[in-house]
């Protein structure tokens, strides 16, 4: 680590204040997890190379990074305790869990397809559930989303064969989720994105490794990362815009992978800069006059979630400044600081009560709206938002696909 | 898109945010974090200083003495229509404020010593003692750093009967940390409350007030208070506890919600970098982001980022004083060796706390010529030149008056 790394410096600006205390929403309901302030830079003056870590209890974060975005002096809690919980994986091994979770799109790469619906059925079975948790500790209630029977790959292979050229060009990385589980989403960037004028590039993609990096397993993160990198910089060299529907996916590409790992050589970086969440791009794209605003009116009133990843890339709740201009339609944002799942956390059994607990506040806040639809951008939020609230959720994109009155299979 | 930008999210950022929404502008605020709110005691401190008149006359002497103090921006009036506001604000949330500005509350500290408030919320009201009244301190032993018997004791060194007395924690599913935040939440809960009130009715002796750490529920106190009074039949109140501070949450919290209802939106964990100005206009803000910087377009923007404590003040160790969010000129001490009088209790307080942006009568920046920098630029609170608000108590005064008279000011610039 250069003596220079500025997460390491940033718990000098501490001031123990506490109010990273007051906002966590992990430690709100379990003192399993005494808090940001103390497992972050607290004891992270008491973490030595070679020594044995202090604590354990850093392992009950869960990467949320509410504690970064209250934090008024800047320090780096969530990269603190995530780099800690890496050197914790270093000195006493990966355990079986870790892996399941950190490379869960190779299960999706396997089940997706023509397989996916005996797959999601024996998935969903309660002996199975029940066997995974005893041999794994993947919680037996925790909301796994179903296969899709086609990739969103196969189905973008089959419409760039006849995209237009000669247009603007944007990179597409879509992430596990949409391709395994909801191409649905990715079919609905690809659709606004065109209908904007754009042509849609999906070039050859892995796991932005988020899932590995969040379980501690920085070397294979790092190889993810390395891959992507790899792929998308002759895009960004050009200044092809990359643009994403994951949240995490793409602030992973900006920031968590560069950061946590300390990757800073020119090729990651201009990637980086070149990364967009897609709502931020068309915020862009509006300011600069170029968004098509054409929308049809949606009467409807929508209640919306910025999940903690999207809050995280630190660019307000551009999904909201585009629906907001779709006339008929009113967004209500809820104020949870969280939907309690964050990431792979919900999935462990010992935590899977904590994050429906933490979650608690949004179930009600979508319970309570009324309404038989919730927006979301996180895949991860949507899945909890279903399983604790029962309201199906969908992507901002697709919403305003609808607003386009594009068909949903262009 | 939002082109009215609000810079801190303290008491200062949220009043002036509120009256810019209020005003149909739809500000966007951004800020580091949260805010001094966060830190402060949840009171409105007008003036602190012992005075005969109360805050009114008080803040009128002082305008008339020192024609550059923050309160001769607001005048008395500004300052006025700014807690009419902020009580109008609270009562709608079911959290009222007393007091009017003719009269000092005097309430006590978690040490058992005496201050002065303005406004002071309705959960703290009966903390404002009489001769006679006969105090019983109740507290957890798992909250740190509220000691009852400690403060029990000082208040009875100032002749008030007072004992000082701990609560058993009612049955709950944590054991091992406890804040100011976690106990509020359990006060949410009826069963909680009930436990404690029927301990406090034990406990209560022949005891006309019960005070307790300010913790008494985060979303409806005035219940939490009710019935804890209910059981126990002596008057209750809360008294300010060390940060993280429940009633400043609410009242975050509060002007959140108003200012989101009222059209804004709030931006937290976004650091303002620099401004970006063509002649005498603020033409953009830049935001710290995930990879990139934020750009923001900008019509109007209000400068809330506070002071040295707040953080839109910075110092360094050459002398160098800056304002870390646009790069306004300050109004500082020369040379380092003049920050500080040479003792630390000096009354008449250290020069350097009292250094910020120089303002003109609608609280707009000023430079060292007396020009103004920005025609579109308003600033308010800790960011201001010329209040020693730590050493006049008056930090909360002085936000809520010049944030709410920035931000109403601002409203009328036009692009």
């Amino acid at each position: 680590m250069p003596a220079t790394d500025f997460i390491e410096l940033s718990l000098d600006h501490c001031i123990k204040c506490n109010i990273c205390t007051a906002a966590c929403p992990v430690s709100a309901v379990t003192d399993l997890f005494p808090g940001p302030k103390y497992v972050g830079p607290q004891a992270q003056r008491f973490r030595r190379d070679g020594e044995a870590p202090p604590d354990d209890t850093v392992d009950y974060c869960s990467g949320c990074r509410v504690c970064n975005e209250v934090c008024p002096t800047g320090v780096k809690i969530m990269e603190i305790n995530t780099r800690a919980k890496a050197r914790i994986v270093e000195s006493r091994g990966v355990p079986l869990r870790s892996w399941l979770l950190g490379y869960q799109y190779i299960i999706g790469r396997l089940a997706c397809g023509p397989l996916a619906g005996v797959a999601n059925l024996f998935a969903n079975l309660r002996w199975v559930r029940v066997l995974a948790e005893q041999l794994t500790g993947i919680a037996r209630e925790a909301p796994l989303p179903s296969f899709s029977g086609y990739s969103f790959r196969s189905w973008a292979r089959r419409r760039q064969q006849h995209a237009a050229t000669g247009r603007p060009k944007v990179v597409y990385f879509h992430g596990c989720a949409t391709n395994y589980y909801e191409p649905r989403v990715g079919e609905a960037a690809v659709a606004v994105l065109e209908h904007n004028g754009f042509e849609v590039i999906v070039p050859e993609q892995g796991c932005c490794g988020l899932p590995l990096l969040s379980n501690g397993i920085f070397s294979h993160g790092r190889h993810h990362h390395q891959y992507n990198v790899a792929q998308l910089y002759p895009y960004a060299a050009q200044g092809i815009p990359i643009v994403g529907t994951s949240t995490s996916c793409t602030l992973t590409l900006k920031e968590e992978a560069p950061e946590l790992l300390a990757m800073h050589d020119e090729q990651t970086r201009v990637v980086a800069e070149h990364t967009y969440d897609i709502f931020e791009f068309l915020r862009l794209l509006h300011e600069r006059g170029r968004l098509n605003t054409r929308f049809r009116r949606i009467k409807r009133r929508l209640p919306y979630h910025a999940p903690c990843q999207q809050r995280a890339h630190r660019i307000g709740r551009p999904a909201l400044d585009i629906l907001e201009l779709v006339p008929g339609l009113t967004m209500v944002e809820s104020d949870a600081a969280c939907c309690g799942l964050a990431g792979s956390y919900g999935y462990k059994v010992e935590k899977y009560r904590i994050a429906m607990d933490v979650g608690a506040d949004l179930f009600d806040f979508m319970r309570s709206s009324g309404s038989d639809l919730a927006v979301c951008d996180s895949e991860i939020c949507r899945w909890q938002i279903d399983h604790g609230s029962e309201v199906y959720s969908v992507h901002p994109i697709e919403l305003l696909r609808e607003a386009y009155g594009l068909a949903a299979d262009a | 898109m939002r082109d009215t930008i609000v810079i801190g999210a303290g008491l200062a950022g949220l009043m002036g945010a509120l009256a810019l929404a209020e005003a149909g502008r739809r500000p966007l605020v951004l800020a580091t974090g949260y805010g001094t709110t966060h830190w402060g005691n949840g009171t409105i401190d007008v003036w602190g200083q012992p005075t005969t008149g109360g805050p009114r006359a008080a803040v009128a002497a002082v305008i008339a003495s020192d024609p550059d103090h923050p309160y001769a921006r607001t005048g008395v009036v500004g300052l006025e229509a700014a807690c009419a506001r902020f009580r109008q604000v609270m009562q709608a949330a079911a959290y009222p404020f007393v007091g009017d500005l003719l009269s000092d509350i005097v309430i006590p500290t978690a040490l058992g010593g005496f201050r002065r408030a303005a406004l002071v919320p309705r959960t703290m009201s009966a903390g404002a003692l009489k001769a006679g009244d006969r105090v019983l301190i109740a507290g957890f032993r798992q909250l740190r750093d509220f000691f009852p018997p400690l403060m029990a004791q000082n208040l009875r060194s100032q002749g008030i009967a007072a004992r000082g007395v701990y609560v058993e924690l009612p049955p709950v599913s944590r054991s091992l940390d406890f804040t100011t935040r976690t106990l509020a939440q359990y006060f949410d809960d009826d069963a909680f409350r009930a436990h404690v009130g029927a301990q406090l009715a034990h406990l209560r002796g022949d005891a006309s007030h019960i005070g307790l750490p300010a913790v008494l529920g985060m979303r409806q106190p005035l219940e939490v208070i009710a019935e804890l009074e209910r059981h126990s039949g002596a008057q209750i109140f809360e008294v300010a506890t060390l940060p993280p501070s429940v009633p400043g949450m609410r009242i975050a919290g509060i002007l959140e919600r108003a200012i989101v209802a009222a059209g804004g939106r709030i931006q937290i964990g976004s650091a303002v970098l620099r401004g970006v100005a063509a002649d005498d206009r603020l033409t953009d803000v830049v935001s710290e982001a995930a990879a990139r910087e934020q750009h923001h377009r900008v019509t109007r923007c209000l400068l809330a980022s506070g002071g040295i404590a707040g953080g839109g003040v910075r110092t360094d160790q050459t002398g160098a004083v800056w304002e870390t969010a646009l790069g306004l000129p300050l109004a500082a001490p020369a040379a380092r060796r003049t920050w500080f009088a040479s003792r630390s209790l000096d009354p008449r307080g250290h020069a350097i706390f009292r250094a910020g942006v120089l303002s003109d009568d609608r609280l707009r920046p000023l430079d060292q010529r007396g020009h103004v920098v920005y025609r579109n630029v308003t600033v308010a609170g800790g960011a201001l030149a010329g209040a020693d608000t730590m050493r006049e108590r008056s930090r909360s005064g002085v936000a809520l008056a010049t944030g709410w008279a920035a931000g109403s000011r601002l409203a009328t610039v036009e692009a």
